[in-house]
C-alpha cells in the first residue's frame, strides 16, 4: 500500500514537473510584458515587481510622447493585428467554400483515382513553402497582387485548403450514409441532400476544422515576410519589433504575448476539436 | 447498394465534378508554380534583371562543388533527426505519464497543448529573449547547478543545441498527443492477458505496449520529420543561419541566396535539394511504418 502511494506521489511530481516545463516560458514572458525595461534587463532575473501597461501603450502607439522610454519611436502593432484577422479569416472563408464539396466527394463518391487525389492533397502539408515562394514572389510582382489582402488570402489556401479537405471528409465519413440513402429514398437531389441534411450535421466538425485552421494560418511566417510589405501579418511585425540597436525586449514581450492571446483563446474554445486537428493526417 | 444508386447517372458526374473543381484549380495553381520553380534552378535568373538564361544543371553543379552547400544539407538533417528522436522518446514518456490514473494527469492534460498553438516564430523569439548569456533567465537557472554563462543561440557550438532544444520543447507535445492516442486503444483485455501470464511492469511496456504504440510512433515522427527538414520559422527567429554556419539549414541558406543575394534560380535549386531530402526521408519512413503495422497485425 505505501508503495502505490510513493508511486503516485512520484507520478504526481514528474506531471507537475512536464506542466512546469510547458508553462514556464510563457509565464515567465507574459510577466516581462509587464515590467519596466530595467526590470527585463536586471541580472538575477527579477520575479517581484511593480507591472506597467507602458510596454502595451508603446506597442499599440497610445504612450504619451515623451512619457515612455523609447522616445517618439512608433510601432503600430493594431495594423498587423488586424492584417492577420483579416488573411486568416478571408483564408478559412475561402478554403470553407473550395472545401467542404471537395470533402464531401472524396468522402462519398467512388471513383478511379480517388485514392491518388486524396494522397496528393495530403502532400500539400508537407510542400517546401519557400519552393513555391521564389516564384511566386516574381508573378505577384508581375501582375500587382504583391502586397494585398486578396494575393495573401490566396497564398495562404497553400496551408488551409488541404487541412479543410482533409479533417471535412473524415467528418463526412463520420456521419451515417443511411442518413442520405433515407433522404434520397423521399426524392431529395444531390445538392440538396448536401445542404439540407449533411451540412447541419457537419456543423461542430466544420466549427473545429475552422478554428484549427485560422490557428494555423495565424501561425505563419514565410508568406508573410516574403510577400508582403505593409500588409504584414503579426508574426513578421514581430519581428521588426527587435530593432537593431535598440534593446526592445520589452515591447517585444509584449507582442509576444498578443501573438500568442488568440491561439490560447482558441483552444479554450474549441480544446475537443484542436486535439484531432493538431494530429491532422496522423491520426484520422 | 442505395448509394452507388445515388452517385450513378450523369447528374451524379457533374455534381462530383462541380465539388472538386474549385479546389483542384486553387491547388493546382501551386502545381504549376512549383514546375516553375524547378525551371528557375535550371537558369541564372536574378530579380531585377530581365536577361534569364537557361543553364540546365549548371546551378546544381556549383552548389555540389561548395563545402557550404553539403554543410547545410548536414545541418539539415542533424537538426531534424535529432530533434525527432528527442521529440519521440520524450513524447512517449509524456504520454505514458499521462495515461496513468493520478488525478493531475487528467488536470493538467490541457496544458500539454499549449506549445503546439502558439506561432512557431513568436516561440523561437520568446526563446530568445529567455536565451540570452547575459541576462536570460535560463542561465539563471544553470546557474544554481554551476553552469555559467551558457552560450545558447550566441555561440557556434551550442546554437545547434540550442534551436534542437526549441523544436523539442514546441513539438514534443504532438508526439504525446499522437501516443497517448494510441496508448487509449491497446485494449484492456490485452494488458490483462500479459498480466497473468506475469510479466512485470516493465515487461508489459516493452513486449506489449511499445510494439503496438510504434505504429503511432513512426506515424508522428514522419509528419515532424518533414516539418523538421522545412524548418524555417524557429531558426530565422533566433539564429538566422549563424553564429556563421552552425544552424544554416537549406531553407534558411536558399532564403538568403534568392531574396538578399538577389539569385532567385540558385535559390530554386537550393530548395528543389531541400525537396528531395524530404521527400526520401519520408518514402523510408512509410516504409518502416508499414513494416511495423505489419507485424501488430
Amino acid at each position: 500500500m505505501l508503495k502505490g502511494k510513493l508511486t503516485s506521489l512520484v507520478l504526481n511530481f514528474l506531471i507537475l514537473a512536464v506542466v512546469f516545463v510547458m508553462a514556464f516560458p510563457i509565464v515567465w514572458i507574459v510577466m516581462n510584458s509587464f515590467k519596466e525595461a530595467a526590470d527585463i534587463n536586471a541580472y538575477p532575473p527579477v520575479f517581484r515587481f511593480d507591472p506597467t501597461l507602458e510596454n502595451y501603450k508603446v506597442l499599440f502607439d497610445i504612450a504619451d510622447a515623451e512619457a515612455s522610454s523609447y522616445g517618439t519611436l512608433k510601432v503600430e502593432f493594431f495594423k498587423p493585428v488586424i492584417n492577420s484577422v483579416i488573411i486568416s479569416a478571408g483564408a478559412v472563408l475561402l478554403s470553407l467554400i473550395a472545401g467542404v464539396p471537395a470533402g464531401y466527394a472524396l468522402a462519398r463518391y467512388n471513383f478511379r483515382a480517388k485514392e491518388d487525389l486524396a494522397f496528393f492533397i495530403l502532400g500539400f502539408r508537407f510542400a517546401p513553402v519557400l519552393l513555391v515562394i521564389i516564384p511566386m514572389f516574381q508573378f505577384f510582382q508581375a501582375i500587382g497582387l504583391y502586397d494585398s489582402y486578396f494575393g495573401m488570402i490566396w497564398v495562404y489556401q497553400l496551408i488551409t485548403l488541404p487541412m479543410i479537405i482533409w479533417l471535412c471528409r473524415s467528418y463526412v465519413e463520420d456521419i451515417p450514409v443511411e442518413i442520405e440513402e433515407a433522404a434520397a429514398i423521399c426524392g431529395a437531389k444531390r445538392p440538396q441532400i448536401m445542404l439540407q441534411v449533411v451540412l447541419p450535421l457537419l456543423r461542430p466538425g466544420l466549427v473545429g476544422a475552422a478554428l484549427l485552421v485560422f490557428l494555423l494560418a495565424w501561425h505563419n511566417f514565410a508568406l508573410g515576410l516574403i510577400l508582403t510589405a505593409e500588409k504584414t501579418p503579426v508574426t513578421v511585425a514581430l519581428l521588426k519589433l527587435l530593432n537593431p540597436g535598440i534593446s526592445f525586449y520589452p515591447v517585444v514581450s509584449a507582442g509576444l504575448v498578443v501573438s500568442m492571446i488568440v491561439p490560447i483563446a482558441l483552444i479554450i474554445l474549441g480544446q475537443r476539436h484542436l486535439e484531432r486537428g493538431l494530429t491532422f493526417g496522423a491520426l484520422k | 447498394m442505395m448509394r452507388e444508386g445515388v452517385n450513378r447517372g450523369r447528374s451524379g458526374r457533374t455534381f462530383l465534378l462541380i465539388s472538386l473543381l474549385p479546389a483542384i484549380l486553387i491547388l493546382g495553381g501551386f502545381i504549376l508554380l512549383f514546375f516553375w520553380g524547378f525551371y528557375q534552378s535550371l537558369t541564372d535568373m536574378r530579380f531585377g534583371r530581365a536577361r534569364v538564361d537557361f543553364e540546365g544543371l549548371g546551378n546544381y553543379a556549383r552548389l555540389f562543388d561548395r563545402g557550404r552547400f553539403w554543410d547545410s544539407i548536414s545541418t539539415t538533417t542533424i537538426y531534424a533527426f535529432t530533434a525527432v528522436a528527442c521529440e519521440a522518446v520524450l513524447g512517449l514518456a509524456i504520454a505514458k505519464l499521462f495515461n496513468t490514473r493520478t488525478l493531475l494527469a487528467k488536470w493538467c492534460r490541457p496544458v500539454i497543448l499549449l506549445p503546439l498553438v502558439l506561432p512557431p516564430l513568436s516561440v523561437a523569439l520568446m526563446w530568445t529573449t529567455m536565451m540570452n548569456p547575459e541576462t536570460g533567465v535560463l542561465n539563471y537557472f544553470l546557474s544554481f547547478i554551476g553552469i555559467n554563462n551558457f552560450g545558447w543561440i550566441s555561440k557556434a557550438d551550442t546554437a545547434m543545441f540550442a534551436v534542437v532544444f526549441i523544436d523539442v520543447w514546441t513539438f514534443t507535445p504532438f508526439f504525446a498527443l499522437i501516443i497517448f492516442a494510441g496508448l487509449r486503444g491497446i485494449s484492456p483485455e490485452i494488458i490483462e492477458a500479459g498480466r497473468m501470464n506475469g510479466a512485470k511492469a516493465w515487461g508489459l511496456f516493452f513486449r506489449i505496449e511499445l510494439p503496438m504504440v510504434l505504429p503511432y510512433i513512426i506515424l508522428a515522427a514522419l509528419f515532424r520529420l518533414i516539418d523538421s527538414l522545412n524548418q524555417f520559422d524557429i531558426i530565422f527567429g533566433t539564429t538566422q543561419g549563424g553564429p556563421g554556419n552552425a544552424t544554416n539549414v537549406l531553407s534558411i541558406s536558399a532564403y538568403f541566396t534568392a531574396f538578399q543575394n538577389l539569385q532567385f534560380g540558385r535559390g530554386a535549386a537550393i530548395m528543389i535539394v531541400n525537396w528531395f531530402v524530404v521527400l526520401v526521408s519520408a518514402l523510408v519512413m512509410v516504409k518502416l511504418w508499414r513494416y511495423t503495422r505489419k507485424r501488430v497485425s
